[in-house]
C-alpha cells in the first residue's frame, strides 16, 4: 500500500507481487448486517476450523470465485453484550490476525459510513476511498499530532474507480457514532466526505504488514443533515447494505484475473 | 480476570481459577512509551530479544529476562516507522497485547504507564495508582447495548493483598486516544467515575479479557487534568521524574509477586 502523502513510492514487496494476477483477497466487514449479504452473494462458507485463537468471537468465511480465493472476516459479536464488535480496536485485531493466519494480495474493507452532504454525499452512495485518517486521536505535541491523525493514502485503483463509476472521497475514522464540535473540526481538517468507525485502523495494520488495502463505504446517514445519526443509520442500514454488497460483487468481478497494478 | 461489573462476586473464568494455584512463572509488562519503559528494563536488567517473536516490519520491541524465578517479558510498541514517535494509543496497545499473549503465554499482564489525574478525586503529581476498573471515554455509540460495548467497562484482576502491602492508591481508569479532553470526554470520564486518565488501559484490558489472561494496571500521575496547566506541557515537564516513581512501583510489585500464586495477590 502506498504510504503517507501523494505519489509516494510503493513498497518493493508490493511492487514485486503487483505483477502477478491477484490470487487471494481478504474482505474485512465490521457488522453482521453488512457482512451476510456479501457472504451470500459470493457463496462463501463459514470456516469450522477457525484460524483464530480459541475464545475470540471473530468469524472467518471463505470460498473461491473465478480463481480468486476469498476470505471474509467479521469480528463477530461481543461475548458479553452480544453486539457487533465495531470500532478501531476490534478492526485492527481482526485485520492483524487475518493477515498473520492467511495469505492475501489485497484487503478490501467494506462497510457503511456517514456522509457529508456539503461534500456531495447522499444516502446510498458508494465511495471508493482515496485517503483515510482518524478524527478522534488528538495529541497536541509536535509529530505525535500527525501520528494521532494517522493519515494514509489507500492503494491506488484508478481503473477500478473509472470502470465501476464509483464516487471517490476521503474517509475519517473515529470510535464514536456521534460527532462533537471537536470531531467536526478534525473531520474537516481531514477533508473527509465519509465518516466510519474502522477504516483508518485497518489502514494502519495493513501498512504495518505491507498489504495493499482499499476501502468501499456506503452512505447510510447524512452527518451534516437534520436527522440524528443513530436513527438515520438504523433506518437505512438494510437497504444500503444491499447496495454495498452489489458494489463489492462488482469489485471482485473487476479484480478477477488482474494484477494489483491493473487496478 | 473478573469480567464486567462491580463486586468480587462476579464469577472468575474457570481457566483463571485453575492457574491461580500455581506460583506465577511468567509476567508480561506492557508499556507504551520508551521513556516509561527503559527505567523498568534497566532495573530488571532485561535485554532486547534479537529474535523478535513479532512479524517482520512491526516496530514492537520485546525485552526479556529472569527475576527471582519469574520469566519477565516487557513489550513496548516501539516508534512509529514513519514518524518516529512512540506508538501510543489503543490500536497499538491492543495489537501488541494480542501478539505478545500469543507469543509469550504470560500468567499475568501488568500494564504500567503514566496518566493524567483528577485532583477533585484525590490525585496528585507522582501518585501511583493500582487500578480497580477500566473503561473508554471516547467511544460514544448512542444505541442500546452498543453504548455499553463502546464504554467497555471492566473490572481488573483483583489484587487486594498487593494493594494493601504496597500501600498503593486505588482508583478507576478511563482511556481515550486523545491527550486533551473535550467537554464530552469530561462527561464520559465522570460517568466512568475515573480518578486517572490514560491512552491504552481499557484496550489492553479488552484483549486480556478476550484471551483470558489476568491483567493489572499501574498508573503514575504526570499531570493534573482538572488543574490550571495545559496537559501536554505539564505531562512533558513531569515525565522523567514520574517515570522514576513508576519504575520504583513496578519493582516493588514484581518483588511482591515473586513466589506467589494469582490467588495470593
Amino acid at each position: 500500500m502506498a504510504p503517507h502523502g501523494e505519489g509516494a513510492p510503493l513498497d518493493p514487496t508490493v511492487a514485486q507481487v503487483g505483477r502477478q494476477p491477484i490470487s487471494s483477497i481478504l474482505i474485512v466487514i465490521a457488522m453482521q448486517t453488512e457482512a451476510l449479504p456479501v457472504v451470500n452473494k459470493l457463496k462463501l462458507v463459514e470456516n469450522p476450523h477457525s484460524p483464530f485463537p480459541e475464545g475470540v468471537p471473530w468469524v472467518h468465511y471463505h470460498g473461491t470465485y473465478k480463481d480468486i480465493v476469498i476470505h471474509l472476516v467479521w469480528p463477530g459479536k461481543d461475548l458479553s453484550l452480544g453486539v457487533d464488535n465495531i470500532g478501531t480496536v476490534s478492526a485492527s485485531l481482526v485485520t492483524y490476525a487475518s493477515i498473520q493466519a492467511l495469505q492475501h494480495d489485497l484487503i478490501i474493507n467494506a462497510g457503511t459510513a456517514g456522509g457529508f452532504k456539503a461534500k456531495g454525499a447522499e444516502i446510498g452512495d458508494i465511495f471508493l476511498v482515496s485517503h483515510v485518517a482518524f478524527h478522534d486521536r488528538r495529541i497536541p505535541i509536535p509529530v505525535f499530532d500527525l501520528y494521532g491523525v494517522g493519515s494514509r493514502q489507500t492503494f491506488p485503483t484508478p481503473n477500478l474507480l473509472k470502470t465501476l463509476n464509483l464516487k471517490s472521497g476521503k474517509l475519517s475514522t473515529g470510535d464514536s457514532l456521534d460527532m462533537t464540535p471537536q470531531d467536526e473540526t478534525s473531520i474537516t481538517a481531514n477533508d473527509a466526505t465519509v465518516k466510519d468507525m474502522e477504516g483508518a485502523a485497518l489502514a494502519y495494520v495493513a501498512d504495518l504488514l505491507k498489504v495493499p488495502v482499499i476501502f468501499v463505504k456506503a452512505v447510510t446517514d447524512i452527518v451534516d443533515g437534520d436527522k440524528p445519526a443513530a436513527e438515520e443509520f438504523l433506518q437505512n442500514l438494510v437497504a444500503v447494505t444491499a447496495a454495498l454488497d452489489e458494489a463489492v460483487d462488482q469489485i471482485v468481478n473487476f479484480i478477477t484475473g488482474k494484477c494489483l497494478f491493473e487496478l | 480476570m473478573a469480567s464486567h461489573g462491580e463486586g468480587s462476586d462476579a464469577p472468575v473464568d474457570p481457566m483463571v481459577s485453575q492457574f491461580e494455584k500455581h506460583p506465577i512463572s511468567s509476567i508480561l509488562i506492557i508499556i507504551a512509551m520508551q521513556t516509561e519503559a527503559l527505567p523498568v528494563v534497566n532495573k530488571f536488567q532485561l535485554v532486547e530479544n534479537p529474535h523478535s517473536p513479532f512479524p517482520e516490519g512491526v516496530p514492537w520491541v520485546h525485552y526479556h529476562g529472569t527475576y527471582k524465578d519469574i520469566t519477565m517479558n516487557l513489550v513496548w510498541p516501539g516508534k512509529d516507522s514513519t514518524l518516529g514517535v512512540d506508538s501510543v494509543g489503543t490500536v497499538s496497545a491492543s495489537l501488541v497485547t494480542y501478539a505478545s499473549i500469543l507469543a509469550l503465554r504470560p500468567d499475568l499482564i501488568i500494564n504500567a504507564g503514566t496518566a493524567g489525574g483528577f485532583k477533585a478525586r484525590g490525585a496528585g503529581i507522582g501518585d501511583v495508582f493500582l487500578i480497580s476498573h477500566v473503561a473508554f471515554h471516547d467511544r460514544r455509540i448512542p444505541i442500546p447495548v452498543f453504548d455499553q460495548y463502546g464504554v467497555g467497562s471492566r473490572q481488573t484482576f483483583s489484587t487486594p493483598n498487593l494493594l494493601k502491602a504496597l500501600n498503593l492508591k486505588a482508583g478507576k481508569l478511563s482511556t481515550g486516544d486523545s491527550l486533551d479532553m473535550t467537554p464530552k470526554d469530561e462527561e464520559s470520564i465522570a460517568a466512568n467515575d475515573a480518578t486517572v486518565k490514560d491512552m491504552e488501559g481499557a484496550a489492553v484490558a479488552y484483549v486480556a479479557d478476550l484471551l483470558k489472561v489476568p491483567a493489572i494496571f499501574v498508573k503514575a500521575v504526570t499531570d493534573i487534568v482538572d488543574g490550571e496547566k495545559p496537559t501536554a506541557e505539564e505531562f512533558l515537564q513531569n515525565l522523567a521524574a514520574v517515570t522514576a516513581a513508576l519504575d520504583e512501583a513496578v519493582a516493588r510489585i514484581i518483588d511482591f509477586i515473586g513466589g506467589k500464586c494469582l490467588s495470593e495477590l
